[in-house]
């Protein structure tokens, strides 16, 4: 059974604002429900309010908008997979969503959720961070967007205050040049957390020339990071094996710390490299 | 903690029913005697209480029940009976696809959500659209089958009917 | 490497009409539309919610357990602790069959009363108005501990001076092979091999947890309803309750998967317990969480293989150590060491053995059966250790096995002749030819292919002198009715007792109804463990059968005015052979008999044969009723950059003797592969200072639909089984050799062996680092 709590079903999202404005420290917000209601029957999370925000129309729909791709926080996993606005301008958050979780769960499990319920390995957020997403969080007193890469503080962390609501995530609409590839590793073929997971984004002038390069990991770090370095030696650089090769050793030096019952952290730091130079090269090659 | 007023539709048959908000709509809808939805794990993980929550398959022990007002759900006791099964329950009580049957309900409503939008599967996407619901006995060649032989007994169903 | 398939002998089968058809299951629909009703799925009027108190230490004293508060709860109708049930002990071993060789005072209690020796250890019991109320109540239970030292590791608790789980040493059992001459047959080796394995703890993770209700009758009989293997437990359940044995009625329910962990008794005597103590019906259903942490495992093995070869591939002595972490109360670990004992030479022919095979207990959860008990662990290293060999003398491993491959007429390592056929070459040679040609590298993926035959024995050990009973029926509108006590599983044993009735009374199958697994109303058929029961149960429904066609036929007889010989039973008919225009209704011709008083229905017995335990010194003797062979083969890619192991084509190859349901038949084979493969690739409970790692089915992975290729099966039938009709067993037998195939293909591809299971992606990586660095 879940532990006993209360649960507020608000309309609109005026309605919600208004509920979190009051009593946000209280009050959890509930979309998809994949992560919080196992962590509730577990007892590792005992709220006392909960507010479904899956119905809310103003979180929900895909969107093109002033340059930007918008998604829509309560948007379901098996919503990207369907849509072609993602399709066409973020195919590596397609790509991620198609290995995540399972179909079932696909069908409930939001953007949004994903997000805020900051797992080092969620399966989004290494695609947004390499898309340079940045995430839209309103409260009664406005709205402010900012970047994904400080939205994630610690393994279930996020900047977001309680009386706010993590509303749209958004990413420019990348150059035509751009290509995304997202590869993960997990101990079993579908349904299995990351034991690591590469998002790689890659621009370049025409001219082999790299002149854009995001590289994001998951499950390497306390939350979803950057690998800025790598990016860097890639940025000006022609797009070589060597070049790429560099650029995954980096990658793995990024890495550090999570070792845990699926492996230990010098194998994620070498599978880092491997699946970050394999990202490369299909983004440049493939 | 109040209970609530929640309605939905089940099976066709709707319900108004006073609900405690920790309540998931699995335990919800095995309460009111849906028991063809099992309860594997209850985290998501087995698929064995899939249902149909307006028309997207889906974990009803994720689903919290106030979360189903006004949906309409569909179990497999929904599709067809022993009388008149649906294909996909004829295709897997006819293909070995059903050994201990705990998991079958869910499989069905997975493979009905895959057939709903493409009755012409390959095995690699039948094996994706299967990937939620954890099968211990058959080792899922014989359900990847009855997906086929469901498909193929779907499609020539709306041939005849478009003739 | 190509090996030309081995060509069958001529094998005459009779002709049959039910038999051999991949006829639909008679319970295939009901299960379809989600008709079927589990143990879970009752409910009772008036009913309670039971819940079970564990222990969250691996080895402590109970100081003091409080229960006031708890039971203070409203809604709380009773709380039951060991001070309730004075010495009642879990005994699941078989009475009357089984006891004699488990050591006595290692049965585990009901309730734990001042000592624990595992986490999850059940100390209370709680029945409720609600199920909110007893999870509850289970948060008020004051409990208070005094740590003491654990042992967690087999190896540690043989030396002297480790934590003594059970009093006066932890081995709690230890069988002795000697068989030949061991010394003067390493003398003649040209090579000798040793390898040490080990496995994990393997969790059953049926997708049906344990469940069931209770209420007492008006005959103050306490009925169950549950998911259970042994209907028979009954009798340890009165004894420990304090009832005779006639005021217990379990009723089994067909179950949602078993393999072994519902072999021992789970929520019965507790559904029991709760129900006597409160006079109203309970319902207690395991979490999925409860579930993996209440019932056994597999045991994990450590096992080295010592042996003498020559340079032509024959073998001339083994020298096998088995240790079993038997956990913290050894259940039915004395016989998964036995059976890891006598099937440890595997389907080989060695004239000069000695094995020592024990079980030692810890404070680990507890192990016990579980699909193929100790058999594939057994399979599991003598097959890499044959890969090994072979390796070591640079020579094929198929035809390493075929120097040694047993044969009929030959014996196993206790003896015991071989008396069915043996079909290994046979299998072997089909699984590799249908494997085919091996997939190409692609950069750092390589592809390896391997192979493993096995023997795995089906019917109970012989001393424990098996029995099952059957009843067949014929109605007047000729109809058939069967009642046979078996349990279900899922794995088809109910419709194979109705095929069988079907063919022997001329009926098609959807005329045969089936009534099973109830204590008080049907034949007792004993336990559905050790791939016995279409062996046992399909005998005796052969032969109740039987005696009641002789009935019919002999009162059809002077109706045609015929010889019984002369007629036979089919599509509900009685006719003439050579002339079947002359035909008699099935209803007819029983009518005719029931107005004449004839009996129409029969309750048969059907006995195992009997022999008498193996010697205790030696090992000699004859122990198992027959063996199932066969093989499998699979092809992995190997990505040797990150470690990750894609099994690309899977292939199995059994002589099921003779195949009742083809489409079962296929399902038991695939389904068991799956479990094997699950265990090679994936599967780890993870058992650290004795709490378990993954206590669900998030952590706990088990393959799903992208995991595994289609496999292929190809049924071979020798028809020289002891089951009906010919037929071997094949429910364990298809699990058993499917794990060493996986592990030799991945050894294939890497070029290194990995001596402990699973297969994670890290172990792959640092067995290539190994051989890099020896490169």
């Amino acid at each position: 059974m879940l532990p006993e709590f209360d649960l507020l079903m608000p309309r609109t999202l005026a309605e919600a604002l208004q509920w979190l404005s009051e009593d946000g420290p209280n009050i959890t917000p509930l979309a998809g429900g994949t992560d919080l209601i196992p962590d509730m029957r577990a007892g590792s999370h005992r709220p006392r309010v909960m507010m479904d925000i899956s119905r809310l129309d103003e979180l929900r729909g895909i969107r093109v908008e002033d340059g930007y791709l918008v998604v829509g926080a309560a948007v379901t996993i098996a919503e990207l997979l369907d849509d072609l606005l993602v399709h066409q301008h973020a195919s590596v958050l397609r790509q991620a969503a198609a290995v995540m979780a399972n179909p079932l769960v696909r069908n409930r499990a939001t953007v949004g959720g994903n997000l805020v319920n900051a797992s080092p390995a969620a399966d989004t957020a290494t695609p947004l961070l390499a898309l340079a997403g940045e995430v839209e969080l309103v409260s009664q007193q406005g709205s402010r967007q900012m970047a994904l890469e400080g939205f994630f503080t610690s393994p279930g962390g996020t900047v977001r205050r309680p009386d706010e609501l993590l509303s749209s995530v958004r990413c420019p609409l990348p150059p035509s040049s751009a290509k995304g590839v997202y590869r993960k590793l997990a101990l079993r073929k579908a349904g299995a957390v990351s034991v690591v997971s590469v998002a790689a984004v890659l621009s370049h002038d025409g001219g082999g020339q790299c002149d854009g390069a995001r590289i994001a990991l998951g499950a390497v770090a306390p939350t979803p990071i950057r690998a800025h370095a790598a990016e860097a030696a890639l940025c000006g650089q022609s797009l070589t094996s060597d070049s790429i090769a560099v650029a995954a050793r980096l990658a793995a030096e990024a890495t550090c710390c999570i070792d845990d019952v699926r492996a230990s952290a010098a194998y994620r730091s070498r599978v880092t490299e491997v699946l970050t130079r394999r990202a490369l090269d299909q983004a440049a090659n493939g | 903690m109040e209970a609530k007023v929640v309605s939905f539709t089940v099976n066709g048959r709707g319900h108004v029913v006073a609900l405690a908000p920790n309540l998931t709509l699995l335990r919800a809808l095995r309460d009111l005697g849906y028991t063809d939805i099992k309860n594997g794990c209850e985290k998501g993980d087995c698929g064995a209480c899939a249902v149909l929550l307006d028309g997207k398959a889906v974990n009803s022990c994720l689903v919290l029940a106030w979360q189903a007002e006004g949906a309409q759900i569909v179990t497999d006791a929904g599709l067809g009976t022993m009388d008149v099964p649906h294909p996909i329950q004829e295709a897997f009580a006819d293909s070995g696809a059903v050994q201990c049957g705990y998991c079958t309900p869910g499989m069905i409503i997975s493979a009905k959500a895959l057939l709903d939008r493409n009755l012409d599967p390959t095995d690699e996407e039948i094996c994706e659209a299967m990937a939620g619901n954890l099968c211990r006995c058959t080792g899922y060649t014989q359900v990847v089958e009855a997906v086929h032989m469901a498909a193929q007994k779907m499609q020539e169903a709306s041939d005849d009917t478009r003739r | 490497m190509t090996h030309a398939v081995k060509p069958l002998p001529p094998v005459e089968l009779p002709p049959l009409r039910q038999i051999g058809k991949p006829l639909r299951r008679v319970d295939a629909m009901g299960k379809a539309v989600g008709q079927t009703v589990f143990a879970g799925d009752y409910t009772m009027p008036n009913m309670l919610h039971g819940k079970v108190f564990r222990s969250s230490e691996p080895s402590a004293r109970i100081k003091r357990l409080d229960a006031t508060k708890a039971r203070e709860l409203p809604g709380v109708v009773c709380i039951l602790t060991a001070a309730d049930l004075p010495d009642a002990k879990l005994t699941t071993d078989m009475p009357g069959q089984t006891g004699q060789k488990r050591r006595a005072g290692t049965d585990a209690p009901v309730l734990a009363s001042d000592r624990v020796r595992y986490v999850g250890e059940p100390i209370a019991l709680v029945a409720a108005e609600t199920l909110d109320i007893a999870e509850r109540a289970l948060e008020l239970i004051d409990i208070e501990y005094e740590m003491l030292a654990g042992v967690f590791d087999p190896l540690e608790a043989m030396r002297p001076g480790a934590p003594v789980v059970h009093e006066p040493d932890n081995i709690v059992a230890h069988w002795k092979i000697r068989k030949g001459d061991i010394e003067a047959g390493f003398a003649r080796a040209d090579r000798i091999v040793q390898n040490t394995f080990r496995s994990q703890f393997v969790d059953h993770a049926y997708l049906e947890p344990e469940s069931g209700v209770a209420w007492v009758d008006d005959q103050s009989v306490i009925n169950i309803r549950v998911s259970t293997q042994v209907v028979e437990h009954f009798r340890s359940i009165a004894r420990a309750v304090g009832v005779p044995h006639n005021r217990i009625r379990v009723r089994g329910t067909m179950a949602g998967g078993r393999f072994g962990g519902k072999e021992d008794i789970t929520v019965e005597i507790y559904l029991a317990l709760l129900a006597k103590h409160t006079g109203r019906p309970v319902r207690l259903v395991y979490t999925r969480e409860e579930s993996i942490q209440a019932h056994s495992k597999r045991h994990p093995v450590i096992i080295t293989h010592r042996t003498g070869v020559k340079e032509d591939g024959r073998i001339t002595a083994a020298e096998i150590e088995a240790v079993a972490d038997a956990g913290a109360y050894p259940y039915l670990s004395t016989y998964v060491a036995l059976y890891i004992a006598v099937q440890g030479c595997g389907p080989y022919r060695v004239d000069n053995v000695s094995v020592d095979s024990k079980a030692v207990a810890t404070n680990n959860p507890f192990t016990s059966a579980m699909r193929g008990f100790g058999a594939p662990q057994a399979c599991l290293v003598y097959e890499q250790h044959m890969d090994e060999i072979a390796k070591a003398l640079g020579m094929d491993p198929f035809e390493l096995r075929r120097a040694n491959y047993i044969r009929t007429g030959e014996s196993i390592s206790t003896g015991q002749v071989i008396e069915s056929a043996a079909w290994l070459e046979e299998t072997a040679t089909r699984a590799l030819a249908a494997l085919g040609e091996k997939t190409p590298d692609r950069g750092p993926v390589k592809v390896g292919q391997g192979f493993a035959s096995y023997l795995k024995s089906y019917g109970r050990i012989m001393w424990f002198h098996d029995t099952s009973h059957a009843w067949v029926g014929v109605e007047q509108d000729g109809t058939v009715v069967v009642r046979c006590g078996v349990p279900d599983l899922g794995g088809g044993n109910v419709n194979s007792l109705c095929q069988i009735a079907a063919e022997v009374l001329g009926v098609p199958l959807q005329e045969v109804t089936v009534h099973s697994t109830d204590s008080a109303v049907t034949p007792l058929a004993g336990t559905t463990t050790a791939t016995r029961q279409l062996y046992m149960s399909g005998n005796a429904v052969f032969q109740a059968a039987t005696a009641v066609r002789d009935v019919l036929l002999d009162r059809a007889c002077k109706y045609f005015e015929e010889p019984p010989e002369a007629l036979d039973l089919s599509e509900s008919k009685v006719f003439v052979k050579n002339d079947p225009s002359q035909s008699l209704p099935l209803s007819d011709l029983v009518k005719m008999c029931a107005s004449e008083g004839l009996q129409l229905s029969n309750l048969a017995l059907f006995a195992a044969p009997f022999t008498d335990p193996l010697d205790p010194e030696s090992g000699q003797g004859r122990i198992f009723p027959d063996f199932t062979f066969g093989a499998h083969a699979a092809e992995v890619a190997v990505d040797t950059e990150t470690g990750e192991i894609t099994l690309l084509k899977s292939v199995a190859c059994h002589d099921v003797g003779r195949a009742i349901n083809p489409a079962s038949v296929v399902g038991q084979i695939v389904g068991g592969s799956a479990m094997g493969i699950g265990q090679a690739l994936m599967e780890d409970i993870r058992v650290e200072r004795g709490i378990i790692r993954a206590p669900s089915l998030s952590e706990y992975l088990i393959p799903t639909s992208k995991d595994l290729p289609m496999t292929k099966t190809i049924i071979l039938e020798s028809g020289t089984g002891l089951g009906p009709f010919g037929a071997k067993g094949i429910g364990e037998p298809a699990l058993t050799p499917a794990a060493p195939a996986v592990a030799n293909a991945v050894a294939d591809a890497i070029g290194a062996r990995i001596y402990d299971l699973p297969l994670t992606p890290e172990k792959v990586l640092a067995a290539v680092d190994r051989v890099d660095g020896e490169s």
